[in-house]
C-alpha cells in the first residue's frame, strides 16, 4: 500500500531516488472516477442487522439503504420511508415508503421487506443486534406494498431515530429466505448506491456504482476500501499516495500531513462523547471521591494535548448542538476543590484514595494516552488510580458480571444525537452500557424511557444529565473528533456523526 | 524415504493430540465467557445461560473436549466469537500469506547465512576473523522486531523507498486463486501485481531473514572448520585438487548436514517470529489474526491458530528429518 | 581464570554491569519521575537538537515524559525479568534434565515427550497464549518465560548429563556407596556447571527480548510499569515527530542483549562448552 504512486506526495522526502522504477510508473489510469479509502476496521459481518458497530455504518450505507436518513447536520430526513407519523401515545408508528426501489438483484423492495427486516427476522430468532431494539414491536402491518404500521409494547419515542440508526438497514426478504443467512453473507445484496464486487476479509472491499440506483447517482464509478487497522500504517498509506483518503489518524499526523502540498487534513467534531463511566460502589461509593475525581480533570489540557484543542470539553454527557446539551452549564476544573472534597472523606496526598481505572488501547485516537494523563492529574490531588487495559469487546461482559473497576474511560457514539441514546443509555442500570447501578438516578432514567411527550422528555434528560454530573454519577470529558486526511482535489461531506460516504465524494 | 516420512508423521500425531488437549483446557480455564462474548451487549443473564448450555459450556471439561474433537474430526473447528465466521475459513485465508512471508524470509536467511558462513570461513586465521566473529555475535542480538522497526524507519520513512504495509498496492486487483500472492500473480500473468507484491515482501522478509541468518553463519563456519580437520581433505589436497573444488565437492557437502538440521529448526521458529513482523507491517497473515484474537479474547481462533502453528512446526521437522536421511548416505543404506 | 582473559567475556560483563547499575541507580540517575507528564512539553527532541530542552536530555514522549528517565527505569523491569526468569527457567529445566539424564527409563521418556510437545510451539506463540490467560504484569511475564523456556535448558543439559553420568568417576562414586542424591550433587552437577552458566547468560538476553515483545503487543508489563517494549509501542505512534523516542529503547534493548550474548558466547568458548547453536 505504499511507495507506488507518488502523486500527491511532493514533500521534501519525495525527491529521493525511487529504487523501483518499474513500480513508480504504475500510476493507475482512471483515478478520476474511482476513490480508494483507508478505513480502520472491517465490517463485523455483511449482514447489516447483525452487529451494532458505529465504524461500519459508513460501509453499510454504501450497500444498503436505511428507512430514514440523516443530513450532514443530523436532521432526520426521508429515505426509503417518505412520510412517517408517531402516534401521540408513542405506541404506533405508521408511514409510507417509496415504490421505485430495487435491490441489486433487480427485485423490487416493498413493505414486506421492511417487515422482514424489523419483525419477521427477529421473530424467527436470527441472531441480530437489531432484535434488542425492535423486539418491542408487537405487530407489524403492511396494508399496501408501500405502507406500514408498527405497534410497540410500550411508548417508543425514539423509534423514528432508530429507523436511521445502527443496524436499521433493509435487507431483501425473498433473497434471504431463498439462500439463507449464510448464503446472504456469501453474496450480500442491498439496495444502496454501490454493489460489492470483491470482498477480502480484513483486507479490502471493492464496490461499483449501482447503475439502477433509485436516488441520486454517485459520481464515482468505483470505490476501494482498504482495511488498514494500524494508525501509523494509515498515515503511511496516505503519505505515499496509495490511498486517497484516510480517517482516524493521530491528530498530530493530521497537522503534519496537512502541511504536505497536495494533501488536506480535517478535524470534524462528531456525535461521539468521551467520558468516564462510573460505578456507584467500591471506592466510588463516596460522592466526595467521585466529585473530587471529576473536578481534578483538566479537560482543556486534554483537548490541547491530544486533539490539538479541537475536541470540545464537555460538562454534560451530550454533544453541543444535540437536543440534550445544556449550553449554559459548566462543571469547573478545580483541583483545590478536589483536595477539599477528599479531605472531607479523610483522604490526602499522603493518604490517597485508592481505586482502579480501566481503559481501551486503540479503540479511539489517544484513548490510552488520555487515561494515563488522567491518572497523573488525579495523583496530584490525592487519588491513586491503578490503570488496566481492557478490550472493547470485554466491556459488556465485565459490566454484566459487575467486574468493571470504579471508572472506565469509555466512548459512546450516538449518530442520532437524541439524549435518550446519550444519558439514557449511559445511565440506565438495566442496559449493558451503564456501569452506574444506583437507583436514585436509575429510576429517573427508566421513567424517561417511556415518556411519549417529546418536549417533556428532552427537558427531563437535560435535568438528568446535570444531576448525574453534579453527583459524580457521570464524568463527561470531551466531544470526540474525527480526523481525516485526503488528497486536496477530492471533496467529501463531513457528517456530524462521522459518516464518510463515497456517494458524496467528487474529484475537482 | 516415504516410509521414514510416514513414520515421522505418525509420531507427530500424539504430540498434536496432546497439544490440542492442553490448548483446549488452558483456554477454557481463562476468565472469559465465550457465551457472553458471542451475545449482543444487551443480552440478559438468562439468555446467556441458555447460550452457555447450547454451546455445551456447562458440561465437564473433558466431555467438552470430546465434543470439540469429534467436531474437529468432521472438519468443524468452530466459529469465531467476534467475527462470527468459521475459524477454519479464517485460518485458510491467512495461512498462505504467512507461509509466503516465512519462505521468503528463510530464503533471505539462507542466502545471508551461507554467504556469511563462507566469508567468515575464508577469513580464518586472519586478523579480521575476530572482528567478523564478534560482529555476528552482535548481529545475533537484534531480534526480528527491532529489524522490522529499523527498516520501516530507514526505508519506509526516511528514504520512502519501499512500502511497509500490507501485501499489495491498493490500486491493484488481488488475484485470489491459491492465496499465495506471488504465485497467483504469475498465474494470471500480471507483472505489475507481481512487482508490487515483491516490493511489499522485501522489508518484512529481510527483517525476519536477517534475524535468523547469524546462527546459520556460525554453524556453517564451524562445520567447515571441523570438516577441514578430517583426513580426506588432506588427501584431496595431496591428490592435487584445487581449493575451490575441495570446498565445493567435499567440504560443503559434508558441512551441509548440520546446517540443514539447524535451518529446519530455525524455520519452525521463524514462524513464531513472523507474528511480530506481521503485526508491525500490517501484513494480513496468521500472526495478525492471532494478535487480534488475543485482544478480543476470541478463544476458537486462538485455539485453531495455536494448533496451526503447531502443525507447521511438526510438518517442517518431519520434512527436515526426511531430507536428512536423503542427504546422509549412511542413514539411507540402513 | 580463563574466562577473564577473553575479550568477549570482559566486554559482555562490562555492558551487563553497566545496565545493571543503571537499573539499580535509576531513582538517583533519572532527572525526572518516569511517569511525570508534562502535557505542554510533548515530543521534545533530544537536548542537542534544535528545540531541545536541557531539562530533558533525550527529549520527551507523546505524554511529555522524560525519555531518559523512562529508559533508566525501564532497565529495572528488563533486568528483573532477565535475572529472575532465566534463573527460574534454569532451575526448572536443569532439575528435569538431571532427573531425565541421570535416571533414564520412563522418567526420561516422559520428560522427553514433554519437551517434544513444548518444542512443537514457536515460543512467541506459546508465551502469547500464556499471557492471555495470566494477564499483564511483570510477575506474569517472568512466569510465562519460565514456563516457555525451561525446555532450552532441559534439552541441552539432558544430553550432557547422560554423557557425564556414564563417566568412570560417576560410576565409581555409585559403586563406593554414594546415594543418588549425593552422586548427582557432588559429581554430575559440577561437571555441567560451565554449560549451565553459558545457557543462563544467553537466556537472559532472550528474556529481555521476550519481555520487550510482550510489552510491545500490550501483553507484558502493566500500564503503570515502565518497560522498554511499552516505550517502543508508544514511540511508534509518533515515529515521524519524535523518532528518538522510538530509537532510544530500541538501542537499549540492542545493547543489553548484545551484552548478554557476548558474555554467553565468550563463556562458551573459554569454558569449552559443546552445544548446538540456534536462535529461537
Amino acid at each position: 500500500m505504499g511507495g507506488i504512486s507518488r502523486r500527491g506526495m511532493l514533500g521534501g522526502a519525495a525527491a529521493i531516488v525511487a529504487p523501483w522504477p518499474g513500480l513508480t510508473s504504475a500510476v493507475r489510469a482512471d483515478t478520476r472516477d474511482s476513490v480508494t479509502i483507508g478505513w480502520p476496521s472491517d465490517v463485523p459481518s455483511w449482514d447489516p442487522n447483525e452487529r451494532f458497530t458505529p465504524d461500519a455504518q459508513s460501509l453499510f450505507k454504501m450497500v444498503y439503504d436505511q428507512p430514514l436518513d440523516q443530513d450532514a447536520q443530523l436532521k432526520l430526513v426521508p429515505k426509503l420511508i417518505t412520510k412517517w407519523e408517531l402516534a401521540a401515545d408513542g405506541r404506533t408508528l405508521s408511514g409510507e415508503m417509496r415504490d421505485d426501489v430495487t435491490f441489486h438483484d433487480g427485485s423490487k423492495m416493498t413493505s414486506a421487506d421492511l417487515k422482514w427486516t424489523f419483525f419477521d427476522r427477529i421473530k424467527a430468532g436470527h441472531k441480530v443486534d437489531t432484535a434488542n431494539v425492535w423486539k418491542r414491536v408487537t405487530t407489524f402491518d403492511t396494508p399496501t406494498p408501500a405502507s406500514f404500521v408498527m405497534h410497540f409494547d410500550s411508548p417508543f419515542a425514539t423509534s423514528p431515530n432508530w429507523l436511521g440508526f445502527l443496524g436499521s438497514y433493509v435487507v431483501p426478504k425473498d433473497y434471504m429466505e431463498k439462500v439463507g443467512v449464510d448464503g446472504f453473507l456469501a453474496k450480500p445484496i442491498g439496495s444502496g448506491p454501490f454493489k460489492i464486487v470483491d470482498y477480502q476479509l480484513n483486507t479490502r472491499v471493492v464496490l461499483e456504482r449501482n447503475e439502477a440506483y433509485w436516488g441520486p447517482k454517485p459520481r464515482l464509478r468505483r470505490v476501494v476500501i482498504e482495511i488498514i487497522k494500524d494508525p501509523s500504517a494509515r498515515v503511511a498509506a496516505i503519505q505515499s499516495g496509495a490511498v486517497d483518503l484516510v480517517v482516524n489518524v493521530p491528530v498530530r499526523e493530521v497537522t503534519r500531513l496537512g502541511a504536505i502540498p497536495g494533501l488536506t487534513g480535517q478535524l470534524t467534531p462528531i456525535t461521539r462523547v468521551i467520558l468516564l463511566q462510573c460505578r456507584n460502589d467500591l471506592g466510588f461509593a463516596d460522592e466526595n471521591v467521585r466529585l473530587a475525581a471529576s473536578h481534578a480533570i483538566d479537560k482543556v489540557a486534554l483537548s490541547k494535548a491530544f486533539y490539538a484543542g479541537a475536541a470540545v470539553p464537555l460538562s454534560v454527557p451530550a454533544t453541543p448542538g444535540s437536543p440534550g446539551f445544556v449550553a449554559d452549564y459548566t462543571f469547573a476544573y478545580d483541583p483545590e476543590l478536589s483536595k477539599q472534597l477528599l479531605a472531607k472523606s479523610g483522604f490526602s496526598l499522603d493518604k490517597p484514595a485508592k481505586l482502579k481505572m480501566a481503559t481501551f488501547n486503540g479503540q479511539f485516537p489517544s484513548d490510552y494516552d488520555i487515561a494515563r494523563a488522567i491518572v497523573q492529574m488525579w495523583k496530584k490531588v490525592g487519588i491513586d488510580a491503578e490503570l488496566e487495559v481492557v478490550e472493547y469487546a470485554k466491556y459488556f461482559e465485565l459490566n454484566r458480571g459487575a467486574k468493571l473497576p470504579e471508572v472506565t474511560l469509555y466512548t459512546f457514539d450516538n449518530a442520532t444525537g437524541d439524549p435518550e441514546i446519550y444519558s439514557g443509555y449511559l445511565l440506565n442500570p438495566k442496559l449493558p452500557f451503564s456501569a452506574w447501578k444506583g437507583m436514585d438516578i436509575g429510576q429517573k432514567v427508566i421513567d424517561l424511557f417511556t415518556v411519549a411527550d417529546n418536549a417533556k422528555r428532552i427537558a427531563g434528560y437535560r435535568d438528568l444529565a446535570k444531576e448525574a454530573v453534579e453527583t459524580g454519577a457521570s464524568i463527561p470529558l470531551l466531544q470526540s473528533v474525527q480526523t481525516s486526511v485526503r488528497k486536496k482535489d477530492l471533496s467529501y461531506t463531513a457528517f456530524g456523526n462521522g459518516w464518510v460516504l463515497p456517494q458524496d465524494m467528487e474529484w475537482s | 524415504m516415504l516410509l521414514i516420512l510416514a513414520r515421522r508423521a505418525l509420531t507427530a500425531v500424539p504430540i498434536l493430540f496432546v497439544v490440542s488437549l492442553m490448548l483446549f483446557v488452558a483456554l477454557r480455564v481463562l476468565p472469559v465467557d465465550p457465551a457472553a462474548m458471542s451475545m449482543p451487549p444487551s443480552a440478559t443473564l438468562a439468555e446467556i445461560d441458555a447460550m452457555r448450555s447450547q454451546m455445551g459450556l456447562d458440561r465437564p471439561l473433558l466431555e467438552q473436549y470430546g465434543i470439540w474433537l469429534n467436531q474437529a474430526a468432521h472438519g468443524d473447528f468452530g466459529q469465531s466469537l467476534h467475527l462470527r465466521r468459521p475459524v477454519l475459513r479464517l485460518v485458510a485465508d491467512t495461512l498462505p500469506a504467512t507461509i509466503e512471508l516465512a519462505v521468503a524470509a528463510m530464503l533471505v536467511a539462507s542466502a545471508l547465512g551461507v554467504g556469511g558462513g563462507l566469508a567468515l570461513f575464508a577469513l580464518r586465521g586472519r586478523r579480521a576473523e575476530l572482528a567478523a566473529e564478534s560482529a555476528t555475535t552482535v548481529l545475533m542480538s537484534v531480534p526480528e522486531f527491532l529489524w522490522a522497526l529499523l527498516f520501516i524507519f530507514v526505508f519506509g520513512v526516511l528514504l520512502q523507498a519501499l512500502p511497509f504495509t500490507g501485501r499489495l498496492d491498493a490500486s491493484l486487483p488481488r488475484p485470489d486463486i491459491t492465496g499465495f500472492l506471488l504465485l497467483d500473480a504469475v498465474l494470471v500473468g500480471r507483472v505489475d501485481v507481481l512487482w508490487s507484491a515483491l516490493a511489499h515482501l522485501v522489508l518484512p522478509a529481510a527483517a525476519l531473514g536477517l534475524a535468523f541468518a547469524p546462527p546459520i553463519v556460525r554453524v556453517l563456519r564451524s562445520s567447515l572448520l571441523d570438516v577441514y580437520h578430517d583426513d580426506y581433505i588432506r588427501q584431496a589436497r595431496l591428490r592435487g585438487l584445487s581449493e575451490g573444488r575441495i570446498l565445493c565437492r567435499h567440504a560443503l557437502k559434508n558441512a551441509a548436514l548440520p546446517m540443514l538440521t539447524l535451518m529446519g529448526v530455525q524455520f519452525g521458529f521463524l514462524f513464531g517470529g513472523s507474528l511480530l513482523v506481521e503485526v508491525i507491517y500490517s501484513y494480513p497473515g496468521l500472526g495478525n489474526l492471532m494478535v487480534d484474537a488475543v485482544r478480543n479474547a476470541d478463544l476458537p481462533i486462538i485455539q485453531m491458530v495455536g494448533l496451526t502453528y503447531c502443525v507447521l512446526v511438526l510438518a517442517i521437522n518431519t520434512l527436515v528429518d526426511g531430507l536428512y536421511v536423503v542427504l546422509n548416505p549412511k542413514l539411507r543404506r540402513r | 581464570m580463563r574466562p577473564l582473559r577473553s575479550g568477549r567475556v570482559i566486554a559482555g560483563a562490562v555492558i551487563v554491569a553497566a545496565v545493571l547499575m543503571c537499573a539499580l541507580l535509576a531513582p538517583h540517575l533519572a532527572p525526572h519521575d518516569p511517569d511525570d507528564q508534562n502535557l505542554i512539553a510533548q515530543l521534545l527532541p533530544p537536548a542537542w537538537q534544535v528545540g531541545g530542552d536541557a531539562d530533558y536530555p533525550l527529549g520527551t514522549d507523546g505524554l511529555g515524559r522524560c525519555v531518559l528517565s523512562r529508559l533508566l527505569f525501564g532497565a529495572r523491569v528488563a533486568m528483573e525479568v532477565a535475572l529472575i526468569a532465566s534463573l527460574g527457567a534454569a532451575l526448572v529445566g536443569s532439575l528435569l534434565a538431571y532427573v531425565a539424564g541421570y535416571l533414564g527409563g520412563w522418567a526420561d521418556w516422559l520428560i522427553g515427550r514433554a519437551v517434544d510437545v513444548w518444542m512443537s510451539f514457536p515460543p512467541v506463540i506459546l508465551s502469547l497464549i500464556l499471557m492471555t490467560g495470566l494477564g499483564t504484569g511483570v510477575r506474569n511475564v517472568i512466569f510465562a518465560i519460565v514456563l516457555v523456556d525451561w525446555t532450552r535448558f532441559c534439552r541441552v543439559l539432558r544430553s550432557e548429563v547422560i554423557v557425564v553420568a556414564r563417566r568412570d568417576y560417576v560410576s565409581a562414586a555409585r559403586l563406593s556407596g554414594f546415594g543418588h542424591w549425593r552422586t548427582v550433587t557432588r559429581e554430575v552437577v559440577p561437571a555441567t556447571v560451565p554449560l549451565l552458566v553459558t545457557l543462563l547468560s544467553l537466556e537472559m538476553g532472550i528474556a529481555v527480548v521476550v519481555e520487550a515483545v510482550l510489552s510491545f503487543v500490550g501483553l507484558g508489563a502493566r500500564a503503570d510499569q515502565v518497560a522498554w517494549g511499552q516505550m517502543i509501542a508508544d514511540g511508534r505512534q509518533a515515529i515521524y515527530q519524535a523518532p528518538w523516542a522510538l530509537f532510544a529503547p530500541v538501542l537499549a534493548i540492542f545493547v543489553t542483549v548484545a551484552g548478554f550474548n557476548l558474555l554467553g558466547d565468550g563463556l562458551r568458548r573459554t569454558l569449552d562448552v559443546r552445544m548446538v547453536e540456534g536462535r529461537e
